[in-house]
């Protein structure tokens, strides 16, 4: 039995062609992977398979239904969980609820669905005041009203921690029957590993269909086999490393965490954080979402003010001289926070206006940099306009255009595709070998491993702090992401 | 139905837990109609202007004294013309009176004699009332003086006489008119928003995914901005009639039957532009110009229609303002007319339905703006 039947489908948004000629069957009862690359067409193929688009050219069947002519009808069978979640942040949870029961018209009977996502404390708190993994919960809440006959999943798991992801991955495979097709878009690959079915797009084509089992055994020789698939990844030398203008600080300590700590009121969202990291060292901030890791990060840039204590960056102090301290500093936010209107680089060329590059250097500079990131193909492109991986790319470039001896990365690599994040992290090891320091935080534990140590968060404070190896012996486990678990479960159980 | 009720339950809700429509709802026309009340003014003021007297004859020093003693008017004596010249330039005079020197000489034969009237043309409005308030003085002053008899009197006097506002008090029909202002304001305001957040957040990729018809969307926006709006119109008609006691001869039925047509093609207004752009800025933005300014500039609320450009006059005809501007003046000060009544209410019907229609046509059930 086949839930989704897709003959020949071609999506063009005007000349740009996003899915090309694509022939798919989705069996059903069985959970897919949808994987690819940023732009590979995974958002269209799900938005085009539930009627929200029209195809350019060919056919698909969904359940029976054409969602060309009967979409209205095929809605009434189907959960689609789009990649903003869809939540009224102004309303409640229960209210959220409520909302979606109506509209699916079907009963206000959440009790079952409350108590595994354990929202059940939380029915009266603002959709917007939960945090991300909560979000996803409600999220999934609510496109799971009505037990629909298939659900649709777009990236449910971006920027979430393992426990929240685990949670997810849990609630869907509990809360369905086994006559349920489930269709999941993924960055994750052990996600997708876990899956009984994988579907790899790359340019709007299928380049992969069948068991993630029968590619590979393990979760991470199927990383390897995807990218492999997806092109393969050479790690070359790191031009951004072997262009770096570095100069050797004096100072043995770059960065030092001096008892920070920020209360709201009576809440701590950071409490007395400290750790010093050493010149070149990659230093990783790991923890559950909410735990207060950008908290921390602000405070160490010198963007928000802490209740007390304090950090120096380059034996700087930031609250008596920020400026100063800054200009040793690149720091990349989480969110894209360059301008979205301006072309790639206009944005540089503003950047190292700011960070004081003379008018005399800049062009050569700007250049220089525009190559070293491979970003001369799009110099011209505003923004906004550029794939996510390569918006984290002009991120990056923006953050390092005054050859800081300080990096900090807020999440670089967060709803970033497998390969791109390689390719990240080969420019960041590279970097820290010439001596840079960087302070990087991530939801990825596969990543985590590249760190020379890691300082574990929970509820505003450290739980553990040591190397990748250290932490999973202190854990007793053999990859970082139980390591993540077990210690997190450990200190709820200390308190 | 229930998931017209589900959608509307919930536009409420965001309506309450947000300050800002609260605020434009009832703040913002407490505010409009206090700076229409105190701040604008139309009617005549008191003039601060000089006079310069070359004439030495005792008669004439009477009309030199009648303009200082006139409660339109605040007068300083100058000797010489360059010390006037000098404090129109500061703005310290709005104008100036000179009498020539054979004033009384040439008024005495009987002949015609000459007054010199200044007036500032960069303020035009100022400088009509200049002009008139010397020529009516001068006018009293010459019917009481000696020189009265050798004067012929006009044939015909105009008696003027005027209706519906007898003290010619603008607040009477700009007050009013300023809740055609606030009602473009809610109409269009906060729906030019409400549709392109849904996009932005991504709430409508999720609802588009249920059995959510495009019906639904619409009147799911039309109906709790309409009950908003008539509060609104209800608290403006209060401030109005019970605060500031601006006299109403109308009907509250009619009054408010009107103004619900009037706010819904406000509403579509803003409906079409937010579901056209999608984006809270572009579409607040382009709701504002595309709404605001012309209820106020054309609207005939500010500006009378008949003395506007022709092409003007005609693209007035599509603007739902003017309408009820006309209405809403007339209900107000002269009572219910059938035939204004009527005729606005039709041309607001019809305006209501084609945006209404508009609105419809873009709402996409898909996401690149297909049916």
């Amino acid at each position: 039995m086949q839930t989704v039947t897709i003959k020949n489908l071609t999506k063009k948004f005007g000349s740009t062609v996003a899915i090309d000629n694509l022939s798919l069957n989705i069996e059903k009862g069985k959970i897919t992977g949808l994987i690819g690359a940023d732009g590979a067409g995974k958002t269209t193929l799900l938005r085009t398979i539930i009627g929200l688009l029209l195809p350019s050219e060919g056919e698909i069947d969904v359940l029976g239904f054409n969602p060309e002519t009967q979409k209205n009808e095929l809605n009434q069978h189907i959960g689609y969980m789009p990649q903003k979640f869809g939540l009224y942040e102004d309303l409640t949870v229960i209210e959220n609820l409520n909302l979606y029961a109506d509209l699916k018209q079907v009963p206000h009977d959440f009790e079952k669905m409350l108590e595994f996502t354990s929202l059940a404390p939380f029915q009266d708190r603002l959709a917007g005041a939960l945090s991300g993994g909560m979000k996803q919960k409600l999220g999934l809440a609510c496109t799971l009203l009505g037990n629909p006959e298939f659900l649709l999943l777009d990236e449910p798991s971006v920027g979430v921690d393992p426990i929240s992801r685990r949670d997810l991955m849990k609630m869907v495979r509990n809360m369905i029957s086994p006559e349920t097709t489930v269709l999941w878009s993924t960055a994750y690959l052990d996600e997708a590993h876990s899956f009984d079915t994988a579907v790899v797009l790359d340019k709007g084509k299928v380049i992969y269909e069948g068991k993630p089992h029968d590619l590979a055994p393990t979760p991470q020789e199927f990383e390897n086999k995807v990218i492999d698939l997806m092109g393969g990844y050479n790690k070359e030398e790191s031009l951004i490393a072997k262009n770096y203008d570095y100069k050797a600080p004096d100072v043995e300590l770059t960065v030092e965490a001096d008892n920070l700590e920020k209360r709201y009121g009576s809440f701590y969202a950071v409490k007395n954080n400290t750790f010093k990291i050493k010149k070149g060292e990659i230093f990783g901030l790991l923890g559950p979402n909410g735990a207060g890791k950008s908290t921390s990060f602000k405070m160490m840039c010198g963007l928000a003010k802490p209740t007390s204590g304090t950090a120096r960056i380059m034996g700087t102090d930031i609250i008596k001289h920020p400026a100063k301290a800054r200009s040793n500093l690149g720091y990349m936010a989480q969110k894209f926070s360059l301008y979205g209107s301006l072309t790639v680089r206009q944005n540089l060329d503003f950047f190292a206006l700011v960070y004081g590059i003379s008018i005399l250097k800049r062009k050569e500079k700007v250049d220089e940099i525009i190559e070293v990131f491979g970003l001369k193909e799009y110099e011209k492109c505003p923004a906004e306009e550029l794939p996510l991986g390569l918006k984290q790319r002009l991120s990056m470039a923006a953050a390092l255009i005054h050859n800081p001896p300080v990096l900090f990365l807020d999440e670089p690599t967060s709803g970033v595709d497998v390969l791109t994040r390689r390719d990240f992290w080969n420019h960041i090891t590279s970097l820290a070998k010439k001596g840079v320091t960087i302070l990087v935080t991530t939801h990825f534990m596969d990543e985590a491993e590249f760190c020379d140590r890691i300082s574990l968060f929970y509820k505003g404070q450290t739980v553990a702090i040591g190397t990748p190896e250290e932490l999973k012996q202190k854990a007793g486990a053999n990859d970082m992401e139980t390591a993540f678990i077990n210690l997190i479960k450990e200190s709820e159980v200390d308190k | 139905m229930k998931i017209l009720l589900a959608l509307i339950k919930k536009e409420i809700k965001q309506i309450l837990r947000d300050p800002s429509s609260i605020i434009i709802a009832f703040v913002l026309p407490f505010i409009s109609i206090m700076i229409y009340m105190y701040g604008i003014n139309l009617d005549s003021v008191k003039i601060t202007m000089g006079v310069k007297n070359d004439d030495n004859s005792p008669e004439v020093a009477t009309l030199v004294k009648s303009f200082g003693h006139s409660k339109y008017i605040n007068s300083i004596n100058y000797d010489n013309m360059e010390d006037i010249k000098t404090a129109v330039l500061r703005s310290k005079i709005k104008g100036a009176v000179v009498i020539p020197n054979d004033f009384s000489t040439k008024l005495s034969r009987g002949e015609k004699a000459d007054l010199l009237v200044i007036t500032d043309g960069s303020e035009t409005n100022t400088a009509n009332y200049v002009q008139s308030y010397a020529i009516t003085i001068a006018n009293q002053w010459l019917s009481s003086s000696k020189f009265s008899r050798k004067i012929k009197r006009p044939v015909i006097t105009a008696e003027s006489r005027t209706w519906y506002n007898p003290d010619l008090n603008s607040h009477y029909f700009i007050v009013p008119g300023s809740i055609a202002i606030t009602m473009t304001l809610i109409g269009i305001l906060l729906t030019s928003l409400v549709v392109a957040r849904e996009w932005e957040r991504g709430t409508m990729e999720a609802l588009l995914s249920t059995s959510v018809k495009p019906i639904h969307i619409v009147l799911g926006k039309y109906i709790p901005y309409f009950v908003l709006g008539m509060m609104s119109m209800a608290f403006n008609v209060f401030l109005c009639v019970g605060i500031f006691k601006i006299p109403f001869r109308g009907n509250y039925f009619i009054l408010f039957v009107v103004s619900g047509l009037f706010l819904f093609t406000s509403l579509g207004i803003g409906l079409t532009v937010s579901s056209k752009l999608k984006n809270q800025f572009l579409s607040s933005m382009v709701a504002m110009s595309l709404g605001f300014m012309p209820a106020l500039m054309l609207s005939g609320l500010m500006y009378p229609i008949n003395s506007m450009p022709e092409f003007f006059q005609h693209l007035t005809r599509i603007i739902p303002p003017r309408y009820y501007v006309s209405f809403i003046e007339s209900e107000f000060m002269a009572g219910t007319i059938p035939e204004i009544v009527i005729a606005n209410a039709i041309f607001l019907t019809i305006l209501g339905c084609l945006l209404f229609i508009a609105v419809y046509m873009n709402t996409s059930t898909r996401l690149d703006g297909n049916k």
